[in-house]
C-alpha cells in the first residue's frame, strides 16, 4: 500500500498525510500548529475513533498520531481496528504513562509511544524518525561512517581509512564501533557493549572486551595508550568522542 | 492444628486421672460401704467354736475349763424339763460358761449338744419345734444349711457336736464351692479386669476426645485462618455452634473491613492516576506553547528567556506528576512489577553513566568503589534503576555546594540471600533523628515540612521500590559527614 522503496530526502517527508486523533480540540490545534511550522501541510482532524477510522479509509494518511482516551473507544481497540485494513505507522499521544498502557500499545503495532506533557521538540523528532524509518528505509538501513582524527571510519565496508592504507574491522569489532557510536558523547558501560555483541548477561566477556578495545585504538588512535577518541571511564565503560564534521 | 492435638492430648491425660481416681474412691467405697456388718466380729464359725469350748461337763478332761467358769449353767436341768428325755436323762451334766453364755444371748441364739448318736444330750434356749433327734442325714443337711430355717453352725468337740443356731432370717448362708484353679488364678483374672477398665478408660477418653476434637478442629481451622485474613466459614452446628457462628461473623467483618480498605485504596490511587492523566493534557499545551514561544525569532530575548522558565516549570511539574502517580501506585500496591533476573553491579554502572551523560556539574565527583558482580537480583529494571538515580540525585540536590558520591554493590556479609547497593557521600548529612521520616510520604502525618529544593517523593519512592522487591532502604550518618544510603535486596545465592 506504502511506496516504501522510494527514496526521499525530508522535504518530501513532509509531503506526507498526517491524522491526529484527540478529543480535546486546543490540544489538537497546538498539534496542527507545531506540525504545521515544521512544514508539514496535509493534516487531518479526528475527534473520535470513529471519524478518525473514516478519515484513514477515505484519505488514506499516511502517519496517525493517536491518543489512548477517546470518547467513544479506547485508543488501543482503535489501533487494532485500524490494523484490520491498513499498516499506517502509529505513534501513540497518551495522558496514561503507566508501562502497561505503554506496553500495550507497543505490543499492539505501534511505532512509538509518547506521554503527555511532551515536548515538541521531542514529539517532531520522534514523527520524523517514524516517516524516515517507514518512508526512506533505504538510507536507514546503511550502517554510518565517520570521521576520528586522522582516520576514518566505514561501519558499512568494516574498514578504517588511515594514512592512505587501509585497515579491516573484525565483525566484534565493527559491532563495538556501531553502539559506541550510536551513544557518540556518552558513556556506554562495559554491560551494554559486552550485551551488544555478546549477547544476553554476557559479563564474563570483560577480559575479551578489554582485549577487543585495545586492538580498535591500534587501528583508529594515533598512541593506543593515550587514547584520543575511544576513552575509558574508570569502572564504568567507554566513550567515542566523535567531532561532527558534516 | 497442633494446638488442637495439645488439647487432646491434656484432654486424655484428665480424663485417665479423673477415671483413676474413680476406681480408688469405689475400691475404697465397697470396702467401706458394702463389705461393712457383713460379718459380725466374731464369724458364727467363731461363736460356734467359743461356745463349745466353754461347755464342760464332770466326765470331760476339760474339767479344768469348766473350773475356771464361775457362773454355771446346767444344761441338764433343761434337759429334764423337755419332752424327749429317755437315754439322755442318764448323761451326765453339761455347763455352759458365761463368756459362751454371753456370746449367745448377744446373737439371740440357741445351742445344742449332739451325741454320737444323734440325741440331743444337752441345749440352751432350744426353741420347742426343733427336733430333739436326728439321723445321719438330716445331720449331713443341717451342717451347712438350715435347721428348720434357723441358720446353723455346728463344730465338732470330743464325741458331741455342738450346734448353735440363729434366730430366723438373720443370717443368709451360701455354700461357696470353688475351683482350685479358680482360685489360684484370681489375682491375674483380678488384675485383668483392671487392666480392661483402664483400657475401656483410655479408649472411651479417646472416643470423647476425638469426637471433641472433630468439633474443636473446624472452630481452630477457622480461627488460624482468620488470623492469616481468609475468609472463613465454619459449619455452625454441635455443641460449639455458637463459636462457630462467632468465628463467621469475625470473619464476614474482616472481610467485609479489609474489602472496605482496598477498595479505598484502589480508589485513592485510582483518583491520583486520573487527576495526574487530567493534569497532563493541560501541561503539554503550556509546554507546547511555551517551548514555541521560546523557539520564535520574532519574540524578544527576554520574553523567551521567561517563555524557557515556564518550560522548565511545567516539565518540573511533569516529573512530579509521573513521581507522585508512581508512588502512589508503589503506595496501594497497584505497581505492576516486571521481574527479570538482573546484575546490580550493571543496573549501578547504567544508573551512574546516565548520571555522567547528563552532564555532572565539576563539583560532584562520582566513584565506584566495591562491586560485586556476581549479586542476581530479582526486580523490575526500570523501577531498581530509577531507585540508584533517586538516590543519587537526592545527594546532588541536597549539596549545592558539591560533594563527593561513592556507588558499591556487595553481598551482605551477615545475611545471607541479602544484598545490597550503598549510595555514599560526603555532604552536608542529615541529622540523624530526621532520618527515618524520610522515608514517609511529604506532608504524612509524621513529616510536615520538607527540605528546600526538592518535592519529597524521592527518597519515599525508593523505600517503596525496595518494599516492593522485599527489601529495603536504610538511611545512616557519614562519619566525617554526609550520608549513606543502603538499599538492602533480596540476591541470588
Amino acid at each position: 500500500m506504502y511506496n516504501r522503496g522510494q527514496v526521499m530526502d525530508m522535504d518530501m517527508l513532509k509531503d506526507r498525510k498526517i491524522l491526529v486523533v484527540d478529543d480535546e480540540p486546543p490540544l489538537r490545534q497546538m498539534l496542527d500548529a507545531l506540525l504545521r511550522k515544521e512544514g508539514f501541510y496535509r493534516i487531518y482532524m479526528a475527534q473520535d475513533g470513529a471519524s478518525a477510522l473514516a478519515c484513514i479509509r477515505t484519505d488514506k494518511p499516511e502517519l496517525v498520531i493517536l491518543d489512548v482516551m477517546l470518547p467513544d473507544m479506547d485508543g488501543f481497540e482503535l489501533l487494532a481496528a485500524i490494523r484490520r485494513f491498513s499498516s499506517v505507522p502509529v505513534l501513540y499521544l497518551s495522558a496514561r504513562g503507566e508501562d502497561e498502557d505503554r506496553l500495550l500499545g507497543l505490543g499492539l503495532g505501534a511505532d512509538d509511544y509518547m506521554v503527555k506533557p511532551f515536548l515538541p521538540r521531542e514529539l517532531l523528532l520522534r514523527v520524523m524518525a517514524i516517516m524516515k524509518r517507514v518512508y526512506a528505509p533505504v538510507v536507514a538501513e546503511s550502517l554510518p561512517s565517520f570521521i576520528l582524527g586522522a582516520c576514518s571510519v566505514d561501519l558499512e565496508q568494516a574498514t578504517i581509512q588511515r594514512e592512505g592504507s587501509e585497515l579491516s574491522l573484525t565483525p566484534k569489532e565493527r559491532g563495538l564501533l556501531l553502539k559506541l557510536y550510536e551513544h557518540r558523547g556518552r558513556i556506554v558501560t562495559t554491560d551494554a557493549l559486552c550485551q551488544a555483541v555478546w549477547g544476553d548477561d554476557a559479563y564474563s566477556y570483560e577480559n575479551t572486551l578489554m582485549v577487543h578495545i585495545r586492538r580498535i585504538r591500534e587501528k583508529i588512535e594515533r598512541d593506543a595508550s593515550s587514547p584520543q577518541h575511544l576513552l575509558t571511564v574508570r569502572g564504568l565503560g567507554y566513550k567515542l568522542i566523535v567531532k561532527e564534521t558534516s | 492444628m497442633e494446638g488442637v492435638v495439645r488439647i487432646l492430648r491434656r484432654f486424655m491425660s484428665m480424663t485417665l486421672l479423673m477415671f483413676a481416681l474413680l476406681l480408688v474412691v469405689n475400691i475404697a467405697l465397697l470396702a467401706g460401704l458394702i463389705f461393712k456388718n457383713m460379718n459380725q466380729s466374731p464369724s458364727q464359725d467363731e461363736v460356734v467354736r467359743r461356745v463349745a469350748a466353754d461347755i464342760c461337763n464332770e466326765a470331760d478332761e476339760n474339767m479344768k475349763c469348766g473350773s475356771i467358769t464361775e457362773d454355771l449353767t446346767a444344761i441338764g436341768e433343761k434337759q429334764e424339763g423337755s419332752r424327749a428325755g429317755e437315754k439322755a436323762a442318764t448323761a451326765s451334766l453339761y455347763w455352759l460358761g458365761a463368756k459362751g453364755k454371753r456370746l449367745l444371748e448377744e446373737h439371740g441364739a440357741w445351742m445344742m449338744l449332739l451325741g454320737s448318736d444323734g440325741q440331743v444330750v444337752a441345749n440352751y434356749e432350744l426353741p420347742d419345734d426343733i427336733p430333739r433327734s436326728y439321723g445321719v442325714l438330716d445331720a449331713v443337711r443341717f451342717s451347712r444349711h438350715y435347721l428348720l430355717d434357723y441358720p446353723v453352725s455346728s463344730w465338732q468337740r470330743g464325741e458331741l457336736l455342738t450346734v448353735v443356731g440363729y434366730p430366723k432370717t438373720s443370717v443368709a448362708k451360701y455354700q461357696l464351692a470353688l475351683p482350685v484353679e479358680w482360685v489360684s488364678t484370681l489375682p491375674q483374672r483380678a488384675l485383668l479386669l483392671l487392666l480392661s477398665n483402664v483400657l475401656i478408660g483410655l479408649l472411651l477418653a479417646l472416643l470423647i476426645g476425638m469426637r471433641m476434637l472433630k468439633a474443636i478442629r473446624p472452630l481452630a481451622r477457622g480461627i488460624l485462618a482468620l488470623s492469616r485474613e481468609e475468609p472463613v466459614h465454619v459449619e455452625p452446628k454441635g455443641v460449639l455452634g455458637d463459636l462457630a457462628q462467632s468465628i463467621n461473623s469475625v470473619s464476614e467483618k474482616l472481610q467485609a473491613s479489609s474489602l472496605a480498605l482496598k477498595q479505598r485504596d484502589e480508589a485513592r490511587s485510582n483518583w491520583i492516576a486520573g487527576i495526574s492523566h487530567d493534569i497532563r493534557t493541560p501541561l503539554s499545551m503550556v509546554l507546547g506553547y511555551a517551548s514555541e514561544l521560546e523557539e520564535h525569532d520574532e519574540v524578544p530575548a527576554e520574553q523567551r528567556q521567561q517563555a524557557g522558565i515556564i518550560r522548565q516549570q511545567g516539565e518540573k511539574l511533569r516529573h512530579l506528576v509521573s513521581d507522585l502517580n508512581l508512588v502512589s501506585m508503589l503506595e496501594y500496591e497497584m505497581q505492576p512489577l516486571h521481574i527479570k533476573t538482573l546484575r546490580l553491579s550493571a543496573l549501578a554502572r547504567l544508573a551512574a553513566s546516565d548520571l555522567l551523560n547528563h552532564g555532572l556539574d565539576a563539583r560532584f565527583s562520582l566513584s565506584l568503589r566495591e562491586m560485586d558482580e556476581r549479586v542476581r537480583v530479582q526486580g523490575d529494571e526500570r523501577l531498581l534503576l530509577r531507585a540508584i538515580s533517586n538516590l543519587l540525585n537526592n545527594s546532588i540536590r541536597h549539596n549545592p555546594q558539591g560533594c563527593e558520591l561513592f556507588l558499591a554493590v556487595c553481598k551482605k556479609q551477615d545475611l545471607p540471600g541479602r544484598c545490597e547497593l550503598i549510595v555514599e557521600d560526603s555532604g552536608r548529612g542529615v541529622p540523624e533523628e530526621e532520618l527515618p521520616k524520610l522515608l514517609d510520604l511529604p506532608y504524612s502525618s509524621a513529616r510536615r515540612r520538607l527540605a528546600a529544593g526538592g518535592h519529597g517523593l524521592g527518597l519515599p519512592m525508593v523505600a517503596r521500590i525496595a518494599w516492593a522487591h522485599q527489601g529495603r532502604l536504610e538511611l545512616l550518618p557519614r562519619s566525617g559527614g554526609g550520608l549513606i544510603a543502603r538499599l538492602e535486596l533480596p540476591c541470588e545465592e
